[in-house]
Parts: structure tokens; C-alpha cells; sequence
């Protein structure tokens, strides 16, 4: 009985702060509605301490923006897009963000098979190709069954092909999750906050100043030496720098 | 004889008593008042009645002599008294406030000596010396006689609030002609000329330290500091030719007027945006014409600012038209008058603007800051929120005739995309299906559920094969009890009997199965209903020839045995497919 008790009381628990935290949302909402950005971040904030979600992010991100942080905003918007790839408002807004950035890189030529296909690869969110794996899996072996269970050659034949075709579906999608996965655990951007950085080309002070970075700026962590970063430029450079005016994406 | 007595007498009083008031001497001085302010004049008069002496004058105790001596004599017969008086006027005036005292003045009339009483004054401190007074003294040290000052309203300010400069010329020589002025560049101002009129030499005379001028106002100016700081003025520069008569060509002379700092106060920090520039005292005037009027006809706003202030520094307040209305430089109009007092009148901005499109409009309000440096504070001006309302005009509801060629949209400004709302799908931070005992319970479940299936299926499968088995045993039951009758024949040897008893088991057979009545089983409708059963037809005609010809001739061309399991094995394949 005593079991039972805590356990629905957990259950309450749990289903009463999903509704406070759509609360907390609506109220933050309403907050920037009203242009008070201010608050609109902090309860927005206080909601991103143990729930995360891509549009939470860039909802973050737009009050960093227009509380004119740009390198928090790019900050956000880039982990916003890191969990839904491809979104197309994330997107417009982080071309907005970066167009307010001191450094202009000429970026390295990123090998892509253009957006749309990077949209497909990467899926629409986290999740995405892992439930694609199990939608396949499970058509994989209703097929299978199928065809053990049919009779006549011509269905027993389509059916196998049809099996076929869902286990390459399958082992792509299994691929693709493990891909997106890997991805998001190894994170190895970040983007520049203090307002200005030298970047140096050994890990000490004294070393040769090689770039001058500022905030927003994104860059690629490479390796860490004791108190410096190995950081690679989008312009391909590569430098040391102090880590504590990066912040990872 | 008695009126030359009385004509007599009368002489001789009318001497008498004349000569008892010429005998009354006396001698006074008087000031005017005895209290007066540094730079201003006070007049001493001594005076001796009925005497003829010499005069000393007093001790003035430090008071200056501006002029005088001046002396009059009069002599008067009133009623035939005789009076004589001299008197000596002085004009005095302090440099210094204090208490001073005029000595007493002595007059030798005959053999003695007749003196005043001593005058007390009080010197206040003068209005008149405690401007300018230092510039001027130092001016006097140059020239006591032709001195230029410039003078301002106030030597502290806030930027853009405006204040008077005064340029004047200080003059004792009878006859000065101003020839030429060089008035200093005012750097860090804007400066506005007052209009003066002609040169004219005040009517009244100045007293400066003690001396008497004559003053005239050479220029005005209204001046708007631009820039925080201390900012400074040049001496300006006066050419004069004095005493210039008939007789002489007279001097000319250069002068150069002081130097003024003046310290200039910024405005305060929090500048709103709106801030137009003026600093003063400001009122805004919105005014429209008709607020309904058809699409491509022109809408009439006037913006009107009046007030003291420098009306000329105020820009037009651009308010935020539709970006579909088309919007014309405003028409400025000023009404603006610059005196002693002040910049002030008003500035009026016209807008004409033409609404292209049909539809309910409103004009967010006209907001319009100035600095106020008398409450030190900004002041907001606001007009309230005008709504226009415009009709279709004629060609329909948006009148674009007048544009000949469609325009694309334009992009007026870039911003962020609006946040999302809703549900934001929070999920608890780091979770991830991939990996997930969900994710490798939805992968394992299937699969698991595909090898149940399977094994039952096998199962399944080998009962089903037992089935089979036993329903061809029995289907072959069905058969060896039919031909039973030619089993016990053939084991007899019976030739005609295993033949004819065959025969009708298989003939018994089909009327069976396919509820014949024994006459219709022929040949052709055996045929014809063993069609499913592939070469059953087939045989089954074979079979029934065999049994013909073997009861009709002594023909036998297979062992009967064969003949039998054949007829065995048919009547087992139909029964067996009839059932499955």
C-alpha cells in the first residue's frame, strides 16, 4: 500500500512539474512578447537547467539577441541547430547573429552533398534515424514473417525482396543513428566570448600573436596543453588560446 | 509839504531796513542726498550769502571730483531785499563703498573766517560696477577715455541654450566717429545677429570709477554654445577717429574690448532618441487636415514647434509613415524672431503624403524631445496617435494605376525570427534515444517476436505434415474399402470378377464423391469433374478401358496387380485432394 502510495505520488511529481514547465514556457513567452527579454531569459534559463529541447534553445538564443549578447546568441543558435539540423528558422536566425560578427572568415569549403542531403543525413532531430532503425526493424521482421508464412511463389518472392530492401533501410538508418550519435558526444566546436582573444601560435604567453579573434567567432577544439586550447579556425588557422574565453556549443 | 515828508520817510525806511538784511552773511554747503552707490554722482553745493570772499575747498575725504567746480553768482531784489549769493557746485562720486565725510569749508569773508559744518555720506556698493568691473578697470588702464566691453548674459550655460552678447563702447571725447568694428570668431557657437537699427548713443551719461561716459550698444548677438567645456571669446576690435572738427582731422584710434570665457555645461547623459536638438522652453502642435480621404489623395500634417528656443536648430521629427504612403521632403516654414530677448517664434514642417492603398491607418504618436534648462530635466513632447482613414479611390481599392510598373516588396529591416511557442517539446537534459534500453528494447522486441513466430510456425508445420499423412492414410483406407470386392476378386483370381468389381468401385466412387446418380457417371462427365485433379481424368479412362477390354476380350496387357494399385492410388489422390 506504502508502495504504491510514493509511487503515484511520484507519478504526480513528475506529471505536475511537466505542467509547470509549460507554464514557466508560456510565461516566458508572453514575457517576450512583451519585449521584456529580460525576464523572458531568465525563466527560459531556469526551464534549460535540467530540460533541454532545440526549440528551448532558440527561444534562448532570439533573448540573448535582442539583448544585443550576439556570441551567446550564436552560442545558443548553434546548439539549437546541433539538436534539430537543418531547421530553417535556427538557420535564418544564425546568419542573422553571425552577419554582427567582428571577424569574417573565409570559411573552408566543408565537404557536403548540399543542404537538403545533410537535412536528410543528419534527420530532423536527435532521435530521428534511431526511430527511422526501429520502424525498419520492425517491418523488417513483419516481412520475414510474412514470408514464412506465404505459399504461393510469386508473393513468396516480392516478399523477399521486399525484406531485403527493409534490411538496407534498417542498416542504413542504424548507421546513420550510431553517426548522429557520435556526433553529438563528441562536440568539439565552440564559440569565442571575451570580447577580444589572441591567438598565439605556442601554448604559452610570450608566444607569436598569430590571429586576433572576437566575440562570436567559431572555432574547432583541437587538444588541450595545460591552461591553452589547440583551436582550428574556420579559415583552416590553427592556434593556441586561453579555453576560458571559449565556451563549448 | 506834507507828502515830500512822507516820501522822505518812506526812503528812509525802506534804506534802513536794507541795510539790516544786507549785514546777514552766511555760508552752507548741502549734497543732494547722502546716500548713494559706488558710481553714482551726488552734488555739493557751497553757497555765501551776502559776501564777497575767497573760497577754499573742503576736504572731500576720498570722495573724487568728477566735475566742478562749477560757480554761479546771483544777485536778487525781492521786495527790496537785496540778496547776493555765489555759490560753487561740486559733482562727487566714490570709487569704494564706505562712510565718508566732507571737511569743513572755509570762506574769508573781510577780516574773518567763516566755515561750514562737516557732511557725513554713506556709499552703498553700485549695481553699475559690480559687473564688468574688472575687465572695464582693465580697460581703463589702456584708455580712461575710449573703452569697448563685451558682455555676456550669463557666464555659465548648458549646450544649445541661448544667451546674449553685448558689445560696448565707452566714450568721454566730445566728437567720436565709429569708422570700422572686427567682431571676434566665435569658435564652438552658433551665433544669431540681432538687429539693432542704427548707432545711436544712449541719452544718459555712465559713471565708471568715477568717470562719465558716454555708451553705445555697437552689436548684439544670440549665441548657442555647440560643445561642452570652457569656451573662449576674442577681444573684438573698434576703429574710432575722435575729436574730429572743422579745425582738425582729429586722432584715430584702435581699441580692443576684453575677453570672455564661458563655461559650457553638457546636456545630461540619458539622452532619449528622439532628442531634436533644442534647448529652451518648446511647445509641439499637431495638426491635420481631413483624416478620411480617398487613395491617392494627398493627407495634410502640419507639425508646428513654438517656444524660446533655437527654433532653428530643430530638425524635422520624421514621423513613421505606412511604408506604402508616398512621402515628400516636409515644407519648413518659419516664423522665427531673434531680439534681445531671445530666439522664439515657431517652425512649422508641413507634410503632404499620398495613400496609395484603401485601408484604416494609424500614425504611431509624434515624439519629440528638447532640453529644458530651467527644470534641468529632458521634457517628452507627444502628439497622440493620428488614424487616417482611406477610401478606395477612383480605379478601385488600391489605386496602383499611377505606378506603371509593379514594385518588388522591400526589405525595410532585418530581424530574428520570432520565438516558438507552444509546446517546446522539452526533453530532460541529455537524453537520447539511440543507445536508450528503449531503443534496444524496440529493437530486440521484433526480432524476438520473428523467432516465436518462426518456431511456432515450425511446429505448427510438423503437425501439419502428420495431417497430411493421415489423411492419405486414410484417403487410402477409403480406397482399399471400395475395392474391396476386387482385392478379394484379384486374390481369387477371378478374372472377370476383379474386372467387373473395378469397375463399379471406381464408378461407385465418383457417384459418391460428386452425388451422381450411379447411371450418370460416364465417361465424359468423369472427365469433366476430375479436371481439378490433373491426369486424373486421364487415368481414370485409362482404368476404365483396361476393365472394357479385359471383360470383353482376353486381353491383358498389364499384371492386374498393377491395374489395381493404380485404381488404389488414383481413388487415394482424389479422396486425398478432395479433403485438403
Amino acid at each position: 500500500m506504502r508502495t504504491y502510495a510514493i509511487i503515484l505520488a511520484l507519478g504526480i511529481g513528475a506529471h505536475a512539474s511537466a505542467g509547470d514547465a509549460q507554464a514557466l514556457a508560456d510565461s516566458a513567452a508572453a514575457a517576450y512578447a512583451r519585449g521584456e527579454h529580460r525576464a523572458a531569459l531568465a525563466l527560459y534559463d531556469s526551464l534549460n537547467a535540467d530540460r533541454t529541447s532545440a526549440a528551448l534553445l532558440f527561444n534562448i538564443g532570439n533573448c540573448h539577441f535582442k539583448l544585443n549578447d550576439v556570441p551567446h546568441a550564436i552560442l545558443y543558435y548553434e546548439r539549437a541547430l546541433l539538436l534539430s539540423p537543418g531547421a530553417d528558422d535556427i538557420q535564418a536566425n544564425l546568419d542573422l547573429a553571425r552577419s554582427r560578427v567582428v571577424d569574417r572568415m573565409n570559411e573552408l569549403p566543408a565537404f557536403s552533398l548540399g543542404g537538403g542531403v545533410d537535412r536528410f543525413l543528419a534527420g530532423a532531430d536527435n532521435d530521428q534515424w534511431a526511430r527511422r532503425s526501429l520502424w525498419a526493424m520492425a517491418v523488417l521482421c513483419a516481412l520475414a514473417a510474412a514470408w514464412r508464412m506465404a505459399r504461393h511463389g510469386s508473393v513468396r518472392h516480392t516478399l523477399l525482396g521486399a525484406c531485403v530492401l527493409a534490411f538496407l533501410v534498417l542498416a542504413t538508418s542504424v548507421a546513420l543513428a550510431y553517426r548522429r550519435n557520435a556526433e553529438l558526444d563528441t562536440r568539439v566546436q565552440a564559440i569565442v566570448m571575451s570580447p577580444r582573444v589572441e591567438v598565439r601560435s605556442e601554448p604559452r604567453r610570450q608566444a607569436t600573436t598569430l590571429f586576433i579573434l572576437h566575440e562570436g567567432s567559431k572555432v574547432s577544439v583541437l587538444q588541450q596543453e595545460g591552461d591553452w586550447t589547440e583551436v582550428r579556425l574556420t579559415n583552416g588557422g590553427v592556434g593556441w588560446m586561453p579555453p576560458a574565453s571559449l565556451v563549448r556549443i | 509839504m506834507r507828502s515830500a515828508t512822507h516820501t522822505l520817510l518812506l526812503l528812509l525806511a525802506l534804506f534802513v531796513s536794507a541795510r539790516t538784511v544786507a549785514q546777514e552773511i552766511a555760508f552752507t554747503a548741502s549734497v543732494d542726498r547722502t546716500t548713494f552707490a559706488v558710481g553714482e554722482n551726488i552734488k555739493l553745493v557751497l553757497t555765501l550769502t551776502n559776501a564777497r570772499g575767497a573760497l577754499t575747498e573742503p576736504d572731500l575725504g576720498g570722495l573724487v571730483v568728477v566735475q566742478g567746480p562749477f560757480e554761479s553768482s546771483a544777485f536778487n531784489f525781492i521786495n527790496g531785499r537785496s540778496t547776493s549769493t555765489i555759490s560753487r557746485t561740486y559733482l562727487l562720486t566714490a570709487t569704494r563703498p564706505g562712510d565718508y565725510t566732507i571737511g569743513a569749508a572755509k570762506a574769508q569773508v573781510g577780516g574773518g573766517l567763516i566755515t561750514t559744518e562737516p557732511i557725513r555720506v554713506h556709499v552703498e556698493k553700485g549695481a553699475a560696477a559690480a559687473g564688468g568691473g574688472q575687465a572695464q578697470s582693465q580697460q581703463q588702464q589702456k584708455d580712461r577715455d575710449l573703452f569697448a566691453v563685451i558682455s555676456l548674459t550669463r557666464n555659465k550655460c548648458r549646450v544649445g541654450e541661448q544667451l546674449v552678447a553685448t558689445y560696448t563702447l565707452y566714450c568721454r571725447y566730445n566728437a567720436i566717429e565709429l569708422v570700422g568694428y572686427e567682431l571676434p570668431k566665435l569658435t564652438g557657437f552658433w551665433a544669431e545677429e540681432i538687429d539693432m537699427g542704427e548707432l545711436q548713443w544712449e541719452p544718459g551719461l555712465q559713471t565708471i570709477n568715477g568717470l562719465q561716459y558716454r555708451v553705445a550698444i555697437i552689436k548684439k548677438q544670440l549665441l548657442f554654445p555647440q560643445r561642452p567645456g570652457k569656451l573662449h571669446i576674442d577681444p573684438a576690435t573698434f576703429t574710432c577717429i575722435v575729436n574730429r572738427s572743422f579745425f582738425s582731422r582729429g586722432a584715430e584710434l584702435k581699441i580692443r574690448s576684453n575677453a570672455v570665457d564661458l563655461e559650457v555645461q553638457d546636456l545630461p547623459v540619458n539622452k532619449p532618441a528622439d532628442l531634436c536638438g533644442a534647448v529652451g522652453d518648446l511647445r509641439m502642435e499637431v495638426t491635420t487636415g481631413p483624416t478620411t480621404v480617398k487613395a491617392n489623395e494627398a493627407l495634410d500634417i502640419k507639425v508646428r514647434f513654438s517656444g524660446r528656443a533655437n527654433l532653428k536648430l530643430i530638425d524635422d521629427p520624421k514621423p513613421a509613415f505606412p511604408s506604402d504612403f508616398e512621402t515628400y521632403e516636409p515644407k519648413v516654414s518659419d516664423k522665427i524672431t531673434v531680439n534681445t530677448g531671445g530666439m522664439s517664434g515657431s517652425r512649422e514642417f508641413q507634410y503632404l503624403v499620398i495613400p496609395r492603398h484603401a485601408g484604416e491607418y494609424s500614425l504611431p504618436p509624434i515624439t519629440v524631445s528638447y532640453f529644458d534648462p530651467e527644470k534641468g530635466a529632458y521634457q517628452q513632447l507627444s502628439s497622440g496617435e493620428l488614424v487616417f482613414t482611406v477610401l478606395p479611390g477612383e480605379g478601385g481599392a488600391t489605386a496602383t494605376i499611377s505606378r506603371p510598373d509593379p514594385t518588388d516588396v522591400q526589405q525595410l529591416d532585418r530581424d530574428i525570427r520570432y520565438i516558438r511557442t507552444g509546446d517546446l517539446g522539452l526533453r530532460p537534459m541529455g537524453s537520447r534515444l539511440f543507445g536508450s534500453w528503449p531503443y534496444v528494447a524496440g529493437m530486440t522486441a521484433p526480432f524476438a517476436l520473428l523467432l516465436l513466430f518462426l518456431f511456432w510456425r515450425r511446429r505448427h508445420d510438423a503437425e501439419h505434415a502428420d495431417v497430411a499423412a493421415m489423411r492419405r492414410k486414410g484417403a487410402d483406407k477409403v480406397a482399399r474399402q471400395r475395392l474391396k470386392a476386387a482385392a478379394e476378386a484379384l486374390a481369387r483370381g477371378e478374372r472377370d470378377g476383379f474386372y467387373t468389381a473395378l469397375a463399379q468401385a471406381l464408378n461407385g466412387y465418383l457417384a459418391d464423391r460428386y452425388a451422381l446418380a450411379p447411371g450418370e457417371v460416364t465417361a465424359r462427365v468423369a472427365r469433366e469433374r476430375l479436371v481439378p485433379h490433373g491426369d486424373a481424368a486421364g487415368k481414370y479412362a485409362a482404368l476404365m478401358e483396361a476393365c472394357e477390354l479385359a471383360r470383353f476380350a482376353p486381353v491383358e496387357d498389364r499384371p492386374r496387380q498393377q491395374v489395381y494399385d493404380e485404381a488404389v492410388e488414383l481413388i487415394a489422390r482424389i479422396e486425398n485432394n478432395a479433403r485438403a
